[in-house]
């Protein structure tokens, strides 16, 4: 074979043989580059019909563009022959780089998030590998791993055991099962349809094996390998193995497909959750120099206690506590908190006991989430940012616009809204976070496109009763809802008008500003459009206009009564061009029969000489009795009412342009499950001495 | 000759406080000197780059005089013994 051509290519030596054929080092003697060029065997079971049909697939591999896949260059045959020509790949076979004691779990997180990351390409364009093993898997010099042979096994069938490569393959008379048995999952052998949740068990057999150096289901004969995949559960992997990567490799070995993950790119979340849990956790060294914990001095610091009642503020320069208690009458100023900084989001979580204020800050040193257990007297402020997007999707993040608490019976569960338009979620306290690759990948979100303050994903509302739905609303890609925990994503825009577009009312593309709901009605979502106030009875599958009376339905805020879920205050502005208050009168509308009617309130609100803006996140209700609606202006003012909007006053001017509000109600923490929430807190706050330098510069 | 990074006051509660840092070995490149740099203070890293691995949009980074975006970016040579200042850009509002 040296020495002969085969298309354009020179086969130069060979380099490795397979089951289903030869591998060959060649020349591509036209475009003047070295290839790998694999020449299938002849009688592997490959008739006439078995032959086209892997041409055909070899082809549609080829469209794989993906930097974790090995690219198919060309495919042809040549005197019943068949050829594949592919990149030449220098690197060592995973098995091979295992070897009998497996790899650090670094590189085990690192390489597995890479094969995910292959295989959730390849799924997405209806792709099943089939043959997925440590020995189809190569990793280059510096770490990057690309799959070979995507697609190629469905057609080929080879019958022998070959040992050294712990490759074997059945064959029915018909070639209609192949593989390699130590990697196939219990429905292939049952002979059942199997899909790429098949890929996702060879994915577990791979992380096992690269892990531990041998693999998951062992035997001498094909008959007990077999039998051990059907029946039995793998040896548990313990340290130096993190858990949370155990628990990936036990769901992708599931022996029920239902049961694994279900889609390649969850895999690859999880994976990436572990890696970025174990950059930052606490069972590391010390990172020298990084404290974990800014103290902020000059700042001015409220004694916060029991039974006070706070509201966050978030403006364009840094974040502010407003104390006061449950009358609400007086209110004490503290902060400024990070000076220059932008404060998109803030939030109060006050559940398993905690008494933890959660903020964003946005400069020119990039996006962090930060948070205080001790009302602003120290901020964390972790040396690697937790939210990040991973490398394949080639963007970062520059902005975080919402930050949600999980469901109270979920304590440990944080979401965030981000720009560009995505969502994460902390399964663990906020420690760690991980891309919502469901939505991230839904095929609407090239089309998405960025409203005036960027393409931001900034409302999250969770369904309290059904756990598995929750909503989002992006600007401008409208609204979208999940019924299965975030796996799938559909379009709930219908009867919602846009103005940027020929058509509408199209399925997505929307402009929306907020949505409310109110717990105890979680069918029913009431929603403040780019132009359009907007009601849904049906969990957002139809909305309704409900701008019946308010002098304009432009708008940026709402919200919903605590109490009462026919009753929702907004604070409509004059126009796309004139974003102001109309007339010069601030007033905030309120309905108290789900947008029937509209009634102003503006009792201690300026009804002379006051074009004001209110943004999506700055208004609030508070869980009091009678309830308390906060607003803050882009003039930085806020405006508090004790009394459900009747009567209004201004608790503080001059701030800068307010961002978001948020309510802070101190209710007593019991000590034991304070004791659990400051142990689970890691690396534990370090308290460095004031020290000039640390403050944030203006 | 060790690299000298100029380390801006916002950045130094991540380098123990310190306004200079020396970068041992000779980096040929800024990129080679901007690992050394994290690999000694993590925090850093993040604040100066994206998780892409380029500089933020805001931080302008010399080498002596000059701005970097001009003379090669991440991978501009460095002459022995260079100092690299970090200086956060004229902008905002």
């Amino acid at each position: 074979m040296i020495g002969q051509v085969l298309g354009h290519c020179r086969v130069v030596a060979k380099i490795g043989e397979g089951g289903m054929g030869v591998v060959y080092r060649a020349h591509d003697e036209v475009l003047d580059r070295d290839v790998a060029l694999k020449v299938v065997k002849k009688g592997v079971g490959l008739d006439q019909t078995a032959g086209q049909n892997l041409l055909q697939e070899a082809r549609a591999s080829s469209s794989l563009a993906h930097p974790n896949i090995c690219t198919i260059y060309e495919v042809g045959e040549t005197e019943g022959e068949l050829y594949i020509v592919m990149e030449l790949v220098e690197g060592k076979p995973l098995h091979v780089m295992s070897g009998d004691q497996g790899m650090p779990s670094d590189a085990v997180l690192r390489c597995g998030g890479q094969i995910a990351s292959a295989l959730a390409r390849a799924h997405d364009r209806g792709i099943v590998h089939r043959d997925l093993k440590s020995a189809n898997i190569l990793v280059t010099a510096d770490g990057q791993v690309k799959v070979l042979d995507f697609g190629l096994a469905r057609q080929v069938g080879v019958g022998k055991y070959d040992a050294a490569t712990r490759s074997f393959a059945t064959m029915q008379e018909t070639s209609v099962i192949s593989g390699t048995l130590p990697y196939m999952a219990p429905e292939v052998l049952r002979g059942e349809a199997s899909d790429y949740r098949s890929d996702l068990w060879a994915l577990g057999v791979v992380l096992y094996e690269t892990a531990s150096g041998r693999l998951p289901f062992e035997g001498q004969t094909a008959f007990e390998i077999s039998s051990a995949i059907m029946r039995e559960v793998p040896t548990p992997l313990g340290p130096p193995v993190p858990p949370g990567l155990w628990s990936i490799i036990q769901r992708c070995l599931a022996k029920e497909p239902m049961q694994r993950y279900q889609r390649a790119s969850e895999v690859q979340a999880a994976l990436e959750a572990v890696q970025s849990a174990r950059m930052t956790s606490a069972d590391r060294a010390p990172e020298p120099g990084g404290p974990p914990t800014t103290i902020l001095h000059q700042v001015r610091h409220l004694p916060v206690k029991r039974g006070d009642f706070c509201l966050l503020v978030g403006t364009v320069k840094g974040a502010f506590l407003l104390r006061s208690n449950r009358q609400r009458r007086k209110w004490e100023l503290g902060g400024p908190y990070f000076h220059g900084n932008m404060v998109y989001a803030m939030a109060y979580d006050n559940r398993a006991g905690r008494r933890r204020i959660w903020a964003s800050t946005q400069s020119y040193w990039g996006t962090q989430l930060r948070s205080s257990d001790d009302f602003g007297k120290s901020w964390t402020n972790p040396p690697e940012s937790p939210i990040r997007f991973p490398s394949d999707t080639g963007l970062s993040l520059k902005n975080i616009w919402q930050i949600s608490l999980g469901r109270p019976e979920e304590p440990d569960v944080l979401y965030c809204g981000v720009e560009p338009a995505a969502l994460f979620e902390s399964r663990d306290d906020g420690n760690t976070w991980s891309l919502v690759r469901g939505l991230f990948d839904h095929p609407h979100r090239p089309r998405w496109v960025p409203g005036n303050g960027g393409l931001a994903l900034h409302t999250i509302v969770l369904d309290p009763a059904e756990k598995q739905r929750m909503y989002v609303a992006i600007s401008a890609g409208g609204v979208y809802r999940t019924d299965d925990g975030g796996a799938t994503w559909k379009a709930c825009n219908r009867g919602i008008k846009v103005t940027h577009m020929p058509n509408k009312y199209p399925e997505f593309g929307q402009c929306v500003h907020k949505i409310v709901m109110h717990p105890a009605h979680p069918g029913r979502l009431f929603l403040q459009n780019h132009g359009g106030l907007y009601r849904s009875d049906d969990y957002g599958e139809n909305w309704n206009d409900i701008g019946n009376g308010v002098p304009s339905d432009f708008g940026f805020a709402v919200v919903v009564h605590p109490r009462k879920p026919e009753c929702v205050y907004v604070v409509p502005v004059e126009s796309d061009q004139f974003r102001c208050t109309c007339d010069g009168r601030l007033r905030v509308y309120r309905t108290r029969n789900a947008g029937e009617s509209w009634e102003p309130l503006m009792r201690g609100l300026p009804q002379k000489d006051s074009y004001e803006t209110v943004l999506r996140d700055a208004m609030t209700a508070d869980s009091l009795d009678p309830v308390g609606i906060y607003i803050g202006t882009r003039s930085g003012q806020v405006f508090a009412s004790h009394d459900e909007g009747r009567n209004w006053q201004r608790i503080v001017g001059g701030l800068p342009a307010v961002l978001c509000i948020r309510e802070a109600l101190i209710d007593d923490a019991p000590a034991s499950t304070k004791a659990v929430a400051r142990m689970k807190r890691s690396p534990a706050p370090q308290k460095k001495s004031p020290a000039k330098s640390r403050r944030k510069k203006k | 000759m060790p690299v000298t990074f100029n380390i801006p006051s916002g950045l130094r509660e991540f380098t123990g406080g310190q306004r200079k840092v020396h970068v041992e070995g000779s980096p040929a490149t800024l990129a080679d000197a901007l690992s050394a740099l994290w690999a000694k203070y993590p925090g850093v890293r993040d604040r100066i780059a994206n998780e892409q691995g380029q500089i933020r949009q805001h931080i302008n980074v010399f080498i002596g005089e000059e701005d970097i975006r001009y003379t090669g970016g991440l991978m501009s040579p460095l002459p022995s013994g260079s100092e690299i200042s970090i200086i956060p850009a004229v902008s905002g509002g």
